[in-house]
């Protein structure tokens, strides 16, 4: 039982850190910091993400066959939190970490062979259509209809907080193929192309000001049924799948990381005498410093084969926690400065500040959208009921 | 970088587990606390036997060559079940100093009667009020000043006493309990162990007392009661652990309005809430023993910030689960009591929650050390 890294694994790190020292430009990490949302502009991440394509780690979670790197799930967190120290994210989870990892467990090989390389090469740009506005927390009362008509699908209905739906070229979707039986048994899994006649998009505007959030409407929007995944009615069982990838299976640690050592920076050329400020950031650390190692633990325990049960919950709900708490101290050592509210989006466009500045702009927006985190991807008390009764055992 | 127990700690653990269940419960602690000796010949004895007391120390001087790890696995079964013995004092802390700083023959005299149960040590350091001073005389040392909070001080055979030498240099000194000039003033603490103040009024001691013949001991010391926080973070997981249980148990017993209470959401969510906390606790714990064999900031990081983080988890705990046993709760007549005494005195030893969340704070001030993940990455 240990902490260290070995001969391979500190190698590899360096590998890493050398990659992101050539492939992360100034210009690209500056974007970055100045994102004041959830999701990095895709013109941003282009460049970096075809750059870890050609290296072979666009989607080095994927099994080696479709263009995975074959790592261990140490290697996969050392370059997650590299890729936070240097400053970089990934240029579009909807694809590499929700569908991808779906379309290789249950697609077809004439879907793997359509979908997968464009999303490695990041020639694809997925958004996720699940909420309506009937159907939050109980997603399987979802009533977007899909009929039958031929080798097609009629769609019928409305998707809401479909994030980047506007940068989107496809979507993949949760809907109603029966109204008989148990709720749950009449939902299918599709792929849609956002170019169908019928999709349309109209924006929802956070409270931050950023533009993420969409309502997507379905006009008789004719889908192939080809573009199913799994079953007609056994969509239910893929989303419990994909969600397990949302919740857990990505190290969030390297990200949250970032935003903390920004933080750090901030609380130091704000307020460094600040004891109240102190001791809070001071407790982030500590909080973000449990969250890793339990983490790690959860890493320890896949790698061995084992199944770390029903902690993706845990996590979802801390990480989202200790993300917000670190937006919200960022406004509190900002103080007053943090009122000047500017509507232009995005700041690495629109800002033109000194760099400690910069930081200081983005607070309350950041800030105001991080309360989404808590809702988002299920929401914390849904996290805990479900805690409640397969962790706790009530 | 491996977090599962190897097999050995399974069953160190389980072993530990069963002694403790079959030979110490909630009555064992009660008639211990009250007791005049503050803790039991014949637990200590038994601990010995099953080699609990050479657990940390090298095979070469006795031990079973076990370390952070197997000691934190011990201390977590302690805090469950809420033994009170001097294992911190004596072994931990007096045992692991004569470990790090002694010569061989000290350690010969020393550690031997310590791992066979015969004879306790304490380690005497805090000294806020009048900081011991050893001045050197023609054939060896006079101290003088006083020490608080010595745990275990007043059943220990032998005191390790730390004192100022000339200038800033910290030595580490012998001291027999029947020492002349040595004065003890024993009293209860809050969790039910003991703990002596301590007066040194011109103590003349050989010059052989000198810990390891080391006049620059403040290093040694430093790592020391990093063990020693990190073992006793351990002690408070198995406390936090066993509070969590006892009300998720009583929880789904308990009935009012015509059903167990753990139905209730509201009560459901809190429940969680404590075993986040658990876990959180957990993770600290297992990150600052861990930690130990790092370079010293992060070994500081890891044990400030586990100190820091589990007084938190621990208050939260001991609070949510008085409450929500309600007026049982409040009591001594459960053992929730004692286990809610023993995390306010994890709060309190070793320096308050405060005082490690501002020394984390510190550390973590230099972005650099903020930006390091937790993996152990020794230069080579």
């Amino acid at each position: 039982m240990d902490l260290l890294l070995s001969p391979e694994d500190r190698a590899f790190r360096d590998e890493v850190r050398a990659f992101l020292a050539d492939n992360v430009t100034p210009d690209m990490r500056r974007a970055i910091d100045l994102t004041t949302g959830f999701i990095v502009e895709p013109d941003v991440l282009i460049a970096f993400h075809r750059a870890l394509d050609r290296k072979g780690w666009a989607v080095p979670h994927w099994p080696v066959e479709h263009g995975g790197a074959g790592w261990s799930l140490v290697k996969r967190y050392i370059f997650d939190l590299e890729c936070g120290r240097a400053g970089a994210v990934a240029y579009n989870t909807s694809g590499s970490h929700f569908v991808g990892p779906v379309i290789i467990h249950y697609g077809t090989p004439a879907q793997k062979a359509q979908y997968l390389p464009r999303i490695r090469s990041g020639e694809d740009y997925w958004a996720q259509g699940y909420s309506e506005p009937g159907s939050g927390s109980d997603l399987a009362s979802l009533k977007t209809r899909a009929d039958s008509d031929g080798d097609s699908y009629v769609i019928n209905g409305q998707k809401i907080w479909t994030t980047m739906a506007h940068r989107a070229n496809r979507i993949f979707a949760l809907v109603r193929t029966s109204s008989a039986g148990k709720r749950q048994d009449g939902i299918t899994f599709l792929l849609i192309d956002m170019d169908t006649p019928g999709v349309s998009v109209r924006p929802i505007i956070g409270t931050g000001g950023d533009h993420e959030f969409n309502e997507v409407f379905f006009s008789d929007a004719r889908v192939p049924k080809a573009n199913r995944i799994g079953e007609e009615n056994r969509g239910w069982e893929v989303a419990k799948y994909l969600l397990e990838f949302e919740r857990g299976g990505r190290v969030l640690a390297g990200q949250v990381r970032a935003l903390f050592v920004k933080l750090v920076r901030l609380v130091a050329a704000r307020c460094p005498h600040d004891t109240d400020i102190g001791a809070r950031l001071a407790a982030i650390g500590t909080d973000l410093d449990a969250m890793e190692m339990i983490d790690l633990s959860v890493l320890s325990t896949l790698q061995a084969g084992g199944n770390p049960g029903p902690i993706s919950s845990l996590l979802k709900l801390r990480w989202s926690e200790i993300r917000q708490a670190i937006a919200e101290l960022a406004v509190d050592a900002a103080g007053s400065e943090a009122l000047r509210w500017r509507t232009e989006r995005p700041f690495y466009e629109t800002l033109q500040l000194p760099p400690e500045e910069e930081e200081i702009a983005a607070a309350a927006p950041r800030y105001l959208n991080s309360r989404a985190f808590s809702i988002m991807g299920g929401t914390s008390e849904v996290q805990t009921n479900i805690l409640a009764k397969t962790w706790v055992g009530l | 970088m491996d977090l599962r127990y190897e097999t050995e700690h399974v069953l160190l653990r389980d072993s530990a587990e069963k002694l403790l269940h079959e030979r110490y419960d909630y009555r064992t602690f009660q008639n211990i606390a009250a007791s005049e000796a503050g803790f039991s010949r014949e637990l200590w004895e038994e601990f010995a036997r099953l080699g609990w007391l050479g657990l940390p120390f090298a095979v070469e001087d006795g031990g079973a060559g076990g370390g952070a790890v197997e000691l934190a696995i011990l201390m977590e079964a302690f805090g469950r079940h809420l033994v009170i013995a001097p294992y911190l004092a004596s072994v931990v802390l007096g045992g692991g100093l004569i470990a790090a700083l002694g010569s061989p023959a000290e350690r010969r005299a020393l550690l031997a009667p310590l791992i066979e149960g015969r004879a306790l040590l304490a380690f005497a350091h805090e000294d806020n009020a009048a900081p011991a001073r050893a001045q050197r005389t023609r054939d060896g040392y006079l101290l003088q000043g006083t020490k608080q909070t010595v745990l275990g001080g007043a059943m220990a055979d032998t005191l390790l006493v730390s004192a100022r030498l000339d200038g800033d240099n910290t030595g580490i000194f012998l001291v027999p309990r029947e020492t002349r000039g040595l004065t003890l003033r024993p009293y209860r603490l809050l969790d039910g162990s003991r703990a002596a103040d301590l007066e040194l009024t011109g103590a003349a001691l050989p010059g052989s007392a000198l810990l390891g013949g080391n006049e620059d001991a403040g290093g040694a010391v430093a790592a020391v009661r990093e063990r020693a926080i990190a073992a006793l973070s351990a002690d408070a997981v198995g406390a936090i652990a066993a509070m969590v249980k006892a009300t998720v148990d009583y929880a789904k017993t308990r009935v009012q309005f015509g059903q167990p209470i753990g139905n209730f959401q509201a009560l459901q969510h809190r429940m969680v809430r404590m075993k986040i906390a658990e876990e959180e606790a957990r993770a600290a714990a297992l990150l600052a023993t861990l930690s130990l064999e790092g370079a010293p900031q992060m070994r500081a990081r890891a044990v400030h910030g586990a100190k820091a983080k589990i007084g938190r988890c621990a208050r939260h705990v001991h609070q949510e689960a008085i409450q929500l046993h309600g007026a049982i709760g409040t009591t001594g007549e459960l053992s929730l009591g004692g286990y809610a005494r023993r995390l306010v005195a994890y709060e309190l030893l070793f320096g308050a929650t405060r005082a490690h969340l501002a020394r984390y704070g510190e550390i973590i001030a230099d972005p650099q050390a903020a930006a390091d993940g937790l993996l152990l990455a020794p230069e080579v």
